[in-house]
């Protein structure tokens, strides 16, 4: 597909005419955390790009609180409604490799039920993905240990790579095709073009090389000693599955309030002690044992069986969150080493 | 120190006096450390002390209790929640071997905001501040920039129940006043100050890093958790945000001794310590008694003394 450059300083002007067709989403700064924020005022645009946000793409998709139907009692009566307006479309751009990755994986969890999950799938289709390659890594990263897509990135539309004063601008769609059409839009040199390859290759050089955690966790042990280790140091809250790109799972909860209420789904995880207690009484992951193996097992050896993809893409949120250091990268590893 | 640590840890592990040691050992990078489960002589080998050991241990200690008797290095500060468990009788007295480890503060992360983390090789204590020991040589930061906020003003001695003391915490005058994080929110109008909460909860994700983190939320089961019968909304509306901070903050009234746990877990950066602070000035104002200082003390919010209370029950 083509390519093209964009110059840094272009960049607001160019925003500012997709957002006249669609919202658009970039990260910016909020206090001390970076987030993916509706960019309302492209006169002092301040994208954060070199922090990653706290919070991936998840909520983009799958909020955090999300109604699933309001209803309203009149006597005997009830009236259902759903929020099933569409919402407008939307660009999402600074979307880093590894997130845009996490895609794949959920939309591969969300299409693999009947009904497929269309409150996501609605999302999915009404957003563009402008990716940004990474120039400096956090010290948690490893997304290069779990697959490629700092240097060939997939699930996004456009993929820009940071080459001095400008973007190096590869479409990775026909939406990508389209948004590169744009005025503020050049035709890239072969110099730009090594530019960019070689900015990436300057960034994966950094990082750990890659491993086929694919297969290797076919053999991680049920019983491996280390998880009663982890256990134990474990606080139990959700700060490594909420922040993870890929982890997926909600409650549903409902809101009465006397004739009137709703029924919502809101972020739960397998590292609350009652996420799998049953209304009968028992809880099959009754431990801390039990759901810190579980953490690591979904990720990385039930998910490459089920779907044929890691639920891991080493964006490393999961190990700077972690108050007590659990380190899934080293845990990975440390298992990996046991079998 | 270090040295010292290990090898008291190793006695009482060798004597079984204790069935196991609760300390630090080297995190998975150079500028974290990780909770370490010493249950052996050999185990404490790998205790570790340094300005890296922020977390209060004291968390684990209700659990850690009932596999018999625990020992557990703490900080001065961490040690006055070992004082809030006895009190609160979530641990006996002598379950528990409060080992008393001397500091001289403990690291704020963002001292290391113009290093590149991954050179980073070794973190220690130097003169009146730390030395950040890194490919290209080493890096001195001064106390006021290499420390946590709450050891600025730290003048805390050694806890209400140590029982043994690996050296003395370093004499200073503090740095900061302790309310000093405190004196611009109080400015703040009740309206204002609803304007800032209302903003700082929007951020909250409801992963609870903040409760689990905290040594004095131990219920067997939060009342957010009900899910049989509904106290709060698990959904992160600023309403039902609030509704669980404030009532958190209310059960921790009289309870908090400001280690900063909350705040430090909590990914989405919520100032939590605030709530806190304000909420024990309160408490130390009203009933003139702090958190943390004396086991034997009766909680402020499980006693009642009619000649004491500033705003008796209308009659």
């Amino acid at each position: 597909m083509e390519a093209k450059v964009i110059a840094k300083s272009d960049i607001g002007a160019w925003m500012k005419g997709l957002a006249d067709k669609c919202d658009v989403i970039a990260p910016v700064k909020d206090g001390d955390v970076s987030a993916f924020k509706k960019i309302e005022d492209f006169g002092t645009l301040s994208i954060d790009l070199p922090t990653p946000t706290v919070k991936g793409l998840r909520e983009q998709f799958t909020p955090e609180t999300e109604t699933l139907f309001e209803y309203k009692l009149t006597g005997q009566q009830a009236e259902l409604t759903s929020d099933t307006a569409a919402q407008k479309d939307r660009l999402i751009f600074g979307v880093r490799a590894c997130d845009a990755a996490a895609l794949k994986y959920t939309d591969a969890v969300n299409a693999n039920c009947e009904p497929k999950d269309a409150l996501y799938f609605a999302k999915r289709k009404q957003t563009t993905l402008v990716g940004v390659c990474c120039t400096t890594p956090a010290w948690s990263c490893f997304c290069t240990e779990i697959g490629d897509f700092l240097a060939n990135p997939i699930m996004m539309d456009l993929y820009l790579t940071d080459i001095g004063d400008k973007y190096y601008a590869e479409a990775l769609t026909p939406k990508g095709e389209t948004l590169i059409g744009a005025s503020q839009f050049q035709a890239a040199t072969d110099a730009d073009k090594q530019a960019a390859e070689s900015a990436k290759q300057k960034v994966i050089a950094a990082l750990p090389s890659p491993i086929d955690h694919a297969e290797k966790g076919k053999d991680f042990d049920w019983d491996d000693p280390m998880f009663t280790k982890l256990a134990e140091k474990c606080l139990a809250c959700g700060a490594c599955t909420f922040l993870c790109p890929t982890c997926h799972c909600f409650d549903i909860q409902e809101c009465a309030q006397g004739s009137k209420g709703s029924r919502y789904r809101c972020w739960d995880t397998c590292q609350f002690e009652k996420f799998t207690l049953m209304g009968h009484g028992h809880n099959p992951r009754p431990s801390k044992n039990e759901r810190t193996r579980q953490r690591v097992f979904h990720k990385f050896k039930y998910s490459p069986e089920r779907y044929g993809i890691l639920g891991c893409v080493g964006c490393g949120r999961c190990i700077t969150a972690c108050p007590v250091n659990i380190d899934i990268q080293r845990v990975v590893h440390k298992l990996e080493a046991d079998k | 120190m270090e040295n010292e640590l290990r090898q008291k840890a190793k006695e009482l592990l060798e004597s079984g006096q204790v069935k196991q040691v609760i300390g630090y050992e080297d995190g998975s990078t150079a500028f974290k450390s990780t909770p370490c489960f010493a249950s052996s002589p050999e185990d404490a080998d790998r205790l570790v002390w340094n300005p890296t050991c922020v977390n209060n241990l004291a968390v684990y200690l209700p659990s850690a209790v009932k596999q018999g008797k625990v020992a557990v290095a703490v900080k001065p500060c961490d040690g006055r929640s070992v004082v809030e468990l006895i009190k609160e009788h979530q641990i006996n007295r002598d379950d528990v071997v409060t080992m008393v480890v001397p500091c001289p503060g403990v690291l704020n992360p963002d001292a290391l905001a113009d290093i590149d983390p991954k050179t980073i090789k070794n973190i220690e204590w130097k003169g009146d501040g730390i030395s950040v020991t890194t490919d290209s040589g080493e890096i001195s930061i001064p106390r006021e920039k290499a420390f946590l906020d709450k050891c600025l003003s730290c003048t805390l001695t050694d806890p209400a129940v140590t029982n043994i003391k690996l050296g003395d915490s370093p004499e200073r005058s503090p740095l900061k006043d302790k309310d000093a994080a405190i004196a611009e929110y109080e400015k703040m109008s009740v309206d204002e100050r609803r304007v800032f909460w209302a903003k700082e909860f929007t951020k909250c994700i409801r992963c609870y890093a903040c409760r689990q983190a905290c040594p004095a939320c131990y219920c067997k089961e939060c009342f957010v958790d009900k899910n049989g019968q509904v106290w709060a909304l698990k959904s992160t509306d600023p309403e039902a945000n609030w509704f669980f901070h404030m009532t958190r903050a209310m059960h921790l009234a009289g309870r908090c001794i400001g280690c900063g746990e909350c705040e430090r877990s909590c990914p989405m950066g919520i100032p939590l310590t605030l709530i806190g602070r304000t909420l024990e000035k309160d408490v130390e104002e009203m009933f003139g008694s702090g958190a943390g200082q004396d086991p034997d003390a009766l909680p402020i919010l499980g006693s009642f003394d009619l000649t004491k209370d500033p705003d008796p029950c209308p009659e």
